[in-house]
């Protein structure tokens, strides 16, 4: 990277994303729109016909939308580990993704939180998860895992959003300089007025590095906490203490999929090479290679717990998941995850921006089918024979799921033309060669 | 009376900031304005960490005690055993409060620097004093003569 960047030229570079979009921004956000919407729809039917319409029945009662909504969350991690992790590592490559990586954040877990209360059936009755003074007098269960996920979902979200915006204030006062009209009032208030002062950006630091600080926990506690929705109850292949520092890496994982995926074609349609380098892909590209391995790692200590430990309802739960009726799922999985990102090692490929993206993928639908594997594997087949079952998600769950990924697509197409899409302020920094972020 | 300085880079902004110091100026009558932030001035200034920490220690603490209190009080309130568990079982209650924790302490930071940097500067929200641009601004007070 050119080190030394005039401070105007970066403002205009990264603003230039936010003019006017063309046809073919307009196209793509009338496709995620209208899958979004037609999610809505599929969703309505639901609330009107009743739960009976989602295939999800006995014995398997939690099917895609658990899936959809343990994917969701997990794609919201990286975010939080790119902006809040690598900004206390000091890493100075995080400055190119982690405004595209907290808006991620942002819009996943609003994505994530609406899938329980889809899932709810009742969704009108969802209040009865939050502990408030009421008329039937009872209280919210607080050793109830579902209560544990209010807690931390809600949470992370409010965090999250308050980190992304704190870091995104001086970078609106930057945008009101350049934005007319209403656009202007509009960015003169989000700005709140900040004039760069002293004392304005000696709060400002410690503000964000507390928030950093704050975050970094959540990286390693909110996907634990969802992993114990399925380790705390007794089925085969869920009751396990390895859950939570396995969901936790599968969290990471995805997310840093997810992110390549993203930050690639905005590279590209936007001109932002000299901002994203490639090597800053590859540094990326090595967490995704780590946090793979340590996935792999934890698919062979699974089922070498169930071996070793002689239990005949776990290790037929291992041969099923590998064998049965979802097989080949569960090896396409194994492909995506473990073996394909393999190819990462070759530090030619780690820099091929065009392998990055089909890997990155590959690893989003590797990532989506662990999930649906682990959750709907261990309902099917638990202990007693007289109660196994299959399961296939009907259309309408089907048009549920692609309506999350419609609404998180057109958040983020919107979140292109109304915000700055890199960081500024941090930018500048790193570009007048110091780059120190305390 | 405030004598302004503008300088076009970090590095003349550093070396003015230093010079003024070291010529003998109190550093509290020093002000500057930059575009992004510049971590000798705190060195240079030689000034302690501001008070937004306090709001996050007493922001967490809250956090910590509300956690405990609202699962401990509600379970009490209305004691029904579930999985035959005790009524205050400390670990998922621990949970509550370490969630609680991080969400009361960066609230209550996030209010800290509102209040201490005294934003949203309402009067001069759309009609800002200085356009600071990408320059550096240093400001002196000087005593009147």
């Amino acid at each position: 990277m050119n080190p030394s960047i005039p401070p105007e030229q970066i403002e205009q570079d990264v603003l230039a994303a936010m003019k006017k979009p063309g046809l073919l921004y307009w196209l793509a956000l009338l496709f995620c729109g209208t899958v979004f919407i037609a999610g809505m729809v599929c969703w309505g039917y639901q609330l009107k016909t009743g739960l009976g319409v989602a295939g999800i029945s006995h014995p398997v009662a939690w099917g895609i939308y658990i899936t959809n909504f343990v994917f969701w969350v997990g794609i919201a991690h990286s975010g939080t580990l790119i902006s809040a992790v690598l900004f206390l590592l000091r890493a100075r490559f995080r400055t190119s993704f982690n405004r595209a990586a907290e808006a991620m954040t942002v819009f996943a877990l609003m994505v994530a939180g609406l899938f329980p209360l889809i899932h709810l059936g009742r969704t009108w009755v969802f209040y009865y998860l939050i502990p408030y003074p009421n008329q039937r007098q009872i209280w919210v269960n607080f050793r109830s895992p579902l209560i544990w996920d209010v807690f931390a979902i809600s949470t992370y979200l409010t965090v999250s959003l308050v980190f992304f915006y704190v870091g995104m204030i001086p970078d609106f006062a930057v945008v009101r300089r350049y934005a007319k009209g209403i656009r202007k009032k509009i960015y003169q208030v989000l700005s709140l007025g900040w004039e760069g002062r002293l004392g304005e950006w000696r709060n400002y630091n410690q503000l964000y590095l507390f928030l950093a600080a704050f975050a970094t926990p959540l990286v390693a506690s909110v996907h634990s906490i969802v992993s114990w929705d399925f380790a705390m109850s007794i089925l085969p292949g869920w009751h396990t203490t390895i859950f939570a520092p396995y969901f936790v890496a599968g969290a990471i994982l995805s997310g840093t999929a997810m992110v390549i995926t993203l930050v690639v074609p905005l590279r590209k349609t936007l001109s932002l090479q000299r901002y994203i380098t490639d090597d800053h892909f590859e540094a990326i590209a090595k967490i995704l290679l780590f946090t793979s391995l340590i996935v792999s790692y934890a698919y062979i200590v699974e089922p070498a717990l169930a071996a070793y430990g002689k239990n005949p309802f776990e290790i037929e739960e291992f041969r099923y998941r590998a064998f049965g009726d979802y097989g080949t799922l569960f090896w396409i999985m194994i492909f995506c995850n473990s073996i394909l990102p393999l190819a990462l090692f070759v530090k030619r490929l780690r820099r091929n921006i065009h392998f990055l993206f089909v890997l990155s993928l590959f690893v989003n639908i590797g990532m989506w089918l662990e999930r649906f594997v682990i959750i709907v594997t261990s309902l099917a087949r638990d202990y007693n024979p007289y109660a196994w079952g299959t399961y296939h998600p009907s259309i309408i769950e089907i048009g549920i799921t692609l309506g999350g990924f419609g609404l998180f697509f057109s958040a983020y197409l919107v979140f292109l033309k109304t915000l700055p899409v890199l960081s500024i302020t941090e930018i500048k920094e790193r570009s007048d060669g110091t780059g120190n972020h305390s | 009376m405030a004598r302004e300085i503008i300088l076009e880079n970090r590095e003349a902004f550093v070396r003015k900031l230093r010079e003024l110091v070291d010529g003998g100026v109190p550093a509290e009558k020093i002000h500057a304005q930059f575009p992004y932030p510049v971590h000798e001035v705190e060195e240079i200034l030689g000034r302690r960490p501001g008070p937004v920490r306090y709001f996050t220690l007493i922001g967490a603490v809250t956090g910590f005690v509300a956690g405990f209190g609202l699962t401990i009080y509600t379970v009490l309130s209305w004691p029904m055993i579930t999985g035959g568990k005790p009524l205050v079982s400390i670990p998922p209650f621990l949970l509550i409060a370490y969630i609680l924790t991080i969400l009361f302490g960066s609230l209550a930071s996030f209010a800290g620097f509102f209040f201490l940097s005294i934003l949203p500067k309402i009067g001069r929200l759309f009609t800002p004093l200085t356009e600071q641009a990408n320059r550096f601004i240093i400001t002196v007070e000087e005593e009147k003569r």
